[in-house]
């Protein structure tokens, strides 16, 4: 059995999470995921400020705070904070670091501000076989931080089908940190979700897992939390991953006095292509929320519209009117409605002219006008989208330093 | 008997891209016998009159439904101008619809 646990679900977790789950009790390996659709898109951003960076930064701070326990326990360290800069992360950290590369695919899409292939497991895995203390990657699929681990510890070969489709289930566990310990749960006033404890799949090795928690922290392992993660962000049942094709309506889940057994999980070869995340800049968008109280709600929010329509144009202005208000309210929050209006345009100035456009109005409009918060110079957006590519269009490599 | 959805059934949501993912679970196989004659791709969008396109898988080991509602996000998070762009909140929104309930379940 191998214990394999997690301390970020993505990039701002509880940077404390690191310790707590060194602290907490025996581990073998401790991974984390930083990387959302749009976290790479915040790191492209910081790339293009300044090329040494694009990595996750928390993660160096918790690194500068855990590294040496975590030496000295012997755990290793598995995350995909590398973002689009692996190398960059690996070289500041003073251990045996192992990095994952190949997964940067700009020369593909040069109209993308960023373009990564979902890598999977078996770089983690040459890694860790090589005696690395530390593995960074860029974009990996969120699983394999655990499938690796596992794939290494057992030495699995790479048509192990059940069995990496078993440790992809673990990874799609805990890759959202505390989402499979009480944290978000529909059913959340059944148990204690105050802090919850961060979450741990003991792999076997077969792949079938015990998904726990370390003695003592909050929040809770029942089949019930366990179902509500594995539900998290998927579409058929049919799970596509880079390593392996795991099949949702096999997983069985058992409670055990420790938490959730998993166990009877399929898998099947992995498609051909490898899927691309693409991030491009859409323009630059602006909003704010006028707040319309009383009487005359419709009335107030066609003046608004009119207004801001004749001093900005209507292009590319998107309105919503929340009707939060109620008839004859007992306090003023009651009784307004929120208009939200947002700006999407390719033009800067433009972005930041609603904000004067708006502010403008403030002694000009309907009666007691006023914004929850006022707008501000309008920031650049991206648009996600994603493509796919045939294996051999990429080259996957683990790298020793 | 007339009951909020959640009043028996989990759900969680959240986003793919310009796609939301909506699961829903229930905790007794009687309940999900039920929730999967009840809840159709049909009943799902007068429920949630935002949804348009929507594929619906089911995972009876899980007592589960999943529903991919495709493109109710736009071109994803950072450019969508929807109310909770990452669709975070979707389940939960469903799970407060008020539906017709077996009493036996409840």
């Amino acid at each position: 059995m191998i214990r394999i646990g997690n301390a970020s679900g993505f990039y701002g977790d509880r940077l404390s999470a690191m310790r707590e789950q060194l602290e907490g009790g025996h581990l073998d390996v401790l991974t984390g995921d930083y990387l959302a659709e749009l976290t790479m898109l915040i790191l492209g951003r910081d790339r293009m400020k300044d090329s040494s960076l694009g990595y996750a930064k928390t993660f160096l701070r918790q690194m500068e705070d855990c590294l040496a326990l975590a030496l000295d326990q012997g755990v290793k360290i598995v995350v995909n904070a590398g973002g689009l800069n692996p190398e960059g992360l690996a070289r500041k950290l003073g251990a045996k670091v192992g990095y994952v590369t190949g997964d940067d695919l700009k020369a593909r899409f040069p109209e993308a501000l960023t373009a990564n292939a979902y890598l999977g497991a078996w770089e983690i895995a040459d890694c860790l076989n090589q005696g690395v203390q530390v593995v960074v990657t860029g974009r990996v699929t969120d699983a394999s931080l655990v499938v690796g681990p596992a794939a290494a510890h057992f030495g699995w070969a790479r048509d192990d089908w059940d069995r990496l489709a078993g440790a992809t289930v673990a990874g799609h566990v805990l890759e959202c940190g505390t989402q499979a310990t009480g944290g978000n749960y529909s059913f959340f006033t059944e148990i204690d979700v105050t802090r919850p404890g961060f979450p741990i799949a003991e792999v076997d090795e077969d792949g079938s897992c015990l998904i726990t928690k370390h003695d003592g922290t909050g929040g809770a392992v029942t089949v019930d939390t366990v179902t509500a993660q594995l539900l998290y962000e998927i579409g058929a049942p049919e799970y596509l991953g880079p390593d392996v094709t795991t099949h949702f309506d096999t997983i069985r889940l058992d409670a055990h006095e420790r938490g959730v057994r998993i166990s009877g999980v399929k898998g099947s070869p992995p498609p051909d292509t490898l899927k691309v995340c693409l991030n491009t800049l859409g323009g630059f968008r602006n909003s704010t929320t006028f707040v319309l109280t009383g009487l005359d709600v419709e009335a107030k929010a066609d003046l608004v519209r009119r207004q801001l329509h004749g001093a900005i144009g209507e292009e590319g202005l998107t309105w919503t009117l929340a009707r939060t208000d109620r008839a004859d309210a007992g306090t003023e929050e009651q009784a307004s409605a929120l208009l939200h209006v947002t700006i999407k345009t390719a033009d800067p100035k433009r972005a930041k002219g609603f904000s004067r456009a708006a502010i403008e109005l403030a002694l000009a409009s309907y009666p007691g006008f006023h914004v929850t918060a006022p707008p501000g110079d309008g920031t650049p957006f991206g648009v996600y989208r994603a493509a796919y590519v045939n294996r051999d269009e990429v080259s996957a490599k683990a790298v020793l330093l | 008997m007339k009951r909020p959805l959640g009043t028996i059934a989990g759900a969680r949501s959240g986003d793919k891209g310009g796609d939301a993912n909506l699961g829903v679970w229930v905790r007794s196989d009687e309940a999900y016998e039920w929730l999967n004659g009840f809840l159709t791709v049909e009943k799902l969008k007068e429920l949630l009159p935002e949804a348009q396109d929507v594929s619906r898988y089911e995972l009876p080991n899980l007592r589960a439904l999943n529903f991919v509602l495709h493109g109710l996000l736009g071109d994803g998070v950072a450019s969508s101008t929807r109310f909770d762009p990452q669709a975070k909140a979707l389940g939960e929104w469903l799970r407060g619809r008020v539906v017709e309930i077996p009493e036996e379940l409840l």
